[in-house]
């Protein structure tokens, strides 16, 4: 079942991840399950926990599809956010940048 | 408002919580184990300390910090409030109490008290709580919105917060110690918008933080909601600001989240051992709000929208929780909009105050004004009277617009009057409460145990009565256990409970308050106050006194059962005290006590001391005001319905029964031979003590409501006369006592106020 597609899908986050984007990123990330992604969380400028927890349950949930879901670009606020509540995205960095 | 009026409301507030903890102490006492109550009991102190904090009290801060932490184990199931635990718990909240008051009216506190309180306190949450419990913190909300401005962006730094001066208290603040953080949100919090990453940020800024995000319960993409909370975190922060300023991060969330603060054992390494966690960066500016996502500068202000922000959020979660007091979260996130830049204090009063108030929104007035407001209505009344009257002499046929108009001016005057004395009324409640700390102090110095139970604490009063109240009740609470009750041992021996019971009772009765103090105890020794009075030659050796009127001697001035005089009670001026102050508030005390079983001490008092509803008799051409609550009935007698009863003594037979007939003018010497009744009217009065009388009088004038002008303090007291009016063609009318004549009338004449008989 898990074919491998090397086209990723590309997804932009909105630079405001917060409660209002946590249910459209939600929806955003639904729409591409089944495929690589790699994300682009350059504009990122503030990150909530709700969002947090989607992409985090988007990386499992690809993890388990065997399909790859990487964070193509990062701001630095996305990373310090990151860091802040504790979330390790370092093994989800894409390597090719 | 500047800062002290401020800090005025704030220490009133304090009363208010103050009495709120003390009764949901005394429910915990008796067995009431409602989570509700526990949360009540920390609430209080838990209003206290933030306010106390936002005005920089720091002992008060300290000593309600170590409470809160201590209720805080009760709230969660990690100490059990055991009469023991209670009984430390009762005595802290005296210790607050004075604190309290030491705060406002300067002056000490025994300081070793409230250390021996730390103390105790601290033993009993850390004695039961080897593992803290993962019991949520529950405070209701409202109270966590009254200390938030004293918050400022970076948690809560303005708190002050000194223990230097209890060594056993907190771990040094100095040193920086290393706290183990377990922070569950619940998706409530982000329902209402708050945000873990937020709260994170402000926890990130009280030290050095390490953090690990359990992510065990996310589930996968499909089967998630996105507006749900999976996330929780293990943090281990090494700060210096104490546990405190870690709570008050989350202090707008505590509602929404499961939050675990435990004091690492070892150092931070220790806890790292366990999980791995990732260290948070020290600079988090990027995350700040107000950075490049909003356009708005606003770096001045960052700190008051910040605050609105918290308070408007924390309001929001309030209305959520309880839809009934979502006004007040309304009126609480409205406050700091109009207020925050003016004085953030204000804020917190604001809401701390509709937090006390409950669901009816109260003002506080100065009671100078009510009682200037009752003064002026008051005079409105007699001059409205006046008005009447000099209308009914001077046009006899006055046309009916005149009278129609006057008829409703009285209707009018008298609903003013009654609403203003409403504004008087207040329940019995606080003087009460008051009393239950004067029982635990006296029965821990004297080493008894004592039991207060009290009754009626809603009856309402004239404000004035509850002021003057408190001390003769004081006087006669520390009488009753010091005196009244028994040691346990003899107790026991009696075949008693070992613990004493001291009933405080108020109800209404016949247009008074009737408050009712019985003991348990052993009653009054007759034998010993008999002897007492001998020695003290306030009787006469061989005098022959009925047992009534030897406990009426323990209202003698200068005289004390006590051997000795303890610090206690039994210094020689309590009782007659005690009674002179009834006395001067128009009251009445009287005693009954059987030995082995208690006595029972009565006191009753009007309601207010402003107005009465009267009768306006008139005895041997004297105008007299009979208190239209005492009548029962009014009735022509006949002559074949008057009887003989030996040499003096009359009765009336009312209905197949009889009563005692008193001619009022005779008791009081108007005349000195007694009326024909047949000329005059009966007034059927219930007294005191039970039983009717029928008081005969020359004629009835009329029903009207008379202001009290106290005779006391502009003339003297005259037995059987309670005080005096002015009537509407401006006369002074005696408004009658009528137990005084009641109970004249069985010692014939009414004697002078030293009189053994308990009169008043």
């Amino acid at each position: 079942m898990a074919s491998r597609n090397n086209a990723r899908k590309p997804l932009k986050l909105a630079p405001v991840l917060d409660l209002n984007e946590a249910t459209a990123l939600h929806n955003k990330l639904l729409e591409l399950k089944g495929a690589p992604i790699a994300i682009d969380a350059s504009a990122v400028e503030r990150v909530g926990a709700l969002c947090a927890q989607v992409l985090m349950a988007g990386a499992k949930t690809w993890e388990e599809d065997q399909l790859s879901f990487t964070f193509a670009k990062v701001s630095d606020a996305f990373v310090k956010a990151t860091q802040l509540i504790g979330v390790d995205i370092a093994p989800l960095m894409a390597k090719e940048i | 408002m500047d800062m002290n009026e401020i800090k005025e409301i704030f220490f009133q507030e304090c009363e208010e919580q103050l009495a709120e903890l003390e009764s949901g102490l005394l429910k915990l006492n008796d067995g009431d184990r409602d989570p509700e109550t526990v949360n009540a009991v920390f609430r209080a102190v838990h209003s206290i300390k933030g306010g106390a904090g936002a005005f920089g009290l720091d002992d008060l801060v300290s000593f309600a910090h170590v409470f809160e932490t201590t209720l805080d184990c009760v709230r969660s199931n990690r100490l059990e409030p055991n009469q023991d635990v209670l009984k430390v718990m009762l005595r802290s909240a005296d210790v607050l109490a004075d604190l309290t008051n030491a705060a406002r009216d300067g002056g000490n506190v025994d300081e070793a008290r409230s250390r021996q309180l730390i103390k105790e306190l601290e033993a009993l949450a850390n004695g039961e709580m080897p593992q803290p419990a993962p019991e949520p913190a529950k405070a209701a909300p409202i109270a966590q919105v009254a200390p938030a401005p004293a918050a400022n962006d970076d948690g809560f730094q303005p708190v002050a917060f000194s223990f230097e001066d209890f060594e056993a208290a907190e771990p040094p603040t100095i040193e920086p110690s290393t706290y183990e953080i377990v922070f569950r949100p619940k998706s409530e919090l982000y329902a209402k918008g708050n945000d873990a990453t937020l709260l994170l940020r402000d926890l990130s800024r009280l030290g050095e933080m390490s953090i690990r995000c359990d992510m065990d319960r996310l589930p996968a993409l499909d089967e998630m909601n996105p507006e749900a909370a999976y996330f929780s975190w293990k943090i281990s922060l090494k700060t210096d600001k104490g546990e405190e300023a870690i709570r008050s991060v989350f202090e707008f969330a505590e509602w929404d989240c499961e939050l675990d603060v435990t004091l690492a054992s070892g150092d931070a390494s220790d806890a790292g051992q366990e999980l791995p966690m990732q260290p948070v960066p020290f600079d988090l500016s990027l995350l700040d709000e107000g950075a490049p996502a909003q356009a708005e500068a606003i770096e001045d202000d960052e700190q008051i929208v910040s605050q609105q922000h918290d308070l408007r959020d924390a309001a929001v979660s309030t209305a959520a929780n309880a839809s009934n007091v979502l006004k007040m979260a309304q009126t609480a996130a409205r406050a700091p909009v109009e207020n925050a830049k003016a004085s953030p204090a204000s804020a917190a009063q604001a809401a701390g105050q509709q937090a006390a108030s409950a669901a009816t929104p109260t003002i506080r007035v100065d009671l100078d004004r009510v009682d200037r407001l009752i003064n002026l209505v008051g005079e409105l009344v007699i001059n409205q009277a006046m008005l009447s009257q000099s209308v009914i002499e001077n046009d006899t046929n006055g046309t009916s617009s005149i009278n129609m108009g006057l008829e409703e001016l009285q209707q009018l005057t008298r609903e003013i009057q009654d609403s203003v004395m409403a504004i008087r009324a207040q329940p019995v409640k606080p003087v009460f409460q008051r009393m239950s700390r004067i029982v635990r102090e006296i029965a821990d110095m004297t080493g008894k145990s004592v039991r207060l139970v009290t009754e009626g604490e809603n009856t309402e009063v004239d404000k004035t009565v509850i002021d003057k109240l408190a001390e003769p009740l004081t006087h006669m609470i520390r009488n009753a256990v010091d005196h009244g009750l028994e040691t346990p041992e003899k107790r026991v021996a009696a075949g008693k409970n070992p613990e004493g019971t001291v009933r405080l009772t108020a109800k209404h009765r016949s247009g008074r308050i009737v408050i009712e103090l019985a003991d348990d105890g052993a009653g009054i020794n007759r034998e010993k106050v008999r002897q007492k009075a001998i020695d003290n030659d306030l009787i006469a050796a061989d005098a022959n006194l009925s047992d009534e009127e030897i406990d009426n001697l323990i209202f003698h001035a200068g005289f004390s059962t006590a051997d000795k005089i303890s610090d206690i009670s039994g210094r020689g001026v309590g009782m007659d005290v005690v009674k002179r102050s009834i006395q001067a508030l128009g009251g009445r005390i009287n005693i009954q006590s059987k030995p082995g079983q208690g006595s029972v001490f009565t006191m009753s008092l009007p309601l207010t001391l402003a107005v009465l509803d009267g009768m306006v008799v008139t005895v041997a051409n004297q105008t007299l005001v009979v208190p239209l609550t005492a009548i029962v009935e009014t009735l022509q007698p006949e002559a074949s319905a008057i009887h003989s009863f030996g040499a003096t003594q009359r009765l009336i037979s009312i209905r197949n029964s009889f009563c005692p007939l008193l001619d009022v003018g005779r008791i009081l010497n108007f005349r000195a031979t007694q009326a024909n009744p047949v000329e005059g009217v009966a007034l059927l009065v219930e007294s005191e003590g039970g039983g009717q009388r029928a008081l005969m009088v020359d004629a009835i004038q009329g029903q009207r409501q008379v202001v009290i002008k106290s005779l006391e303090a502009n003339y003297t007291h005259v037995p059987g006369i309670a005080a005096a009016t002015i009537l509407g063609d401006g006369r002074v009318a005696l408004i009658l006592d009528v137990d005084a004549i009641v109970a004249a009338s069985r010692g014939q004449a009414l004697k002078p106020e030293m009189t053994l008989a308990a009169t008043g």
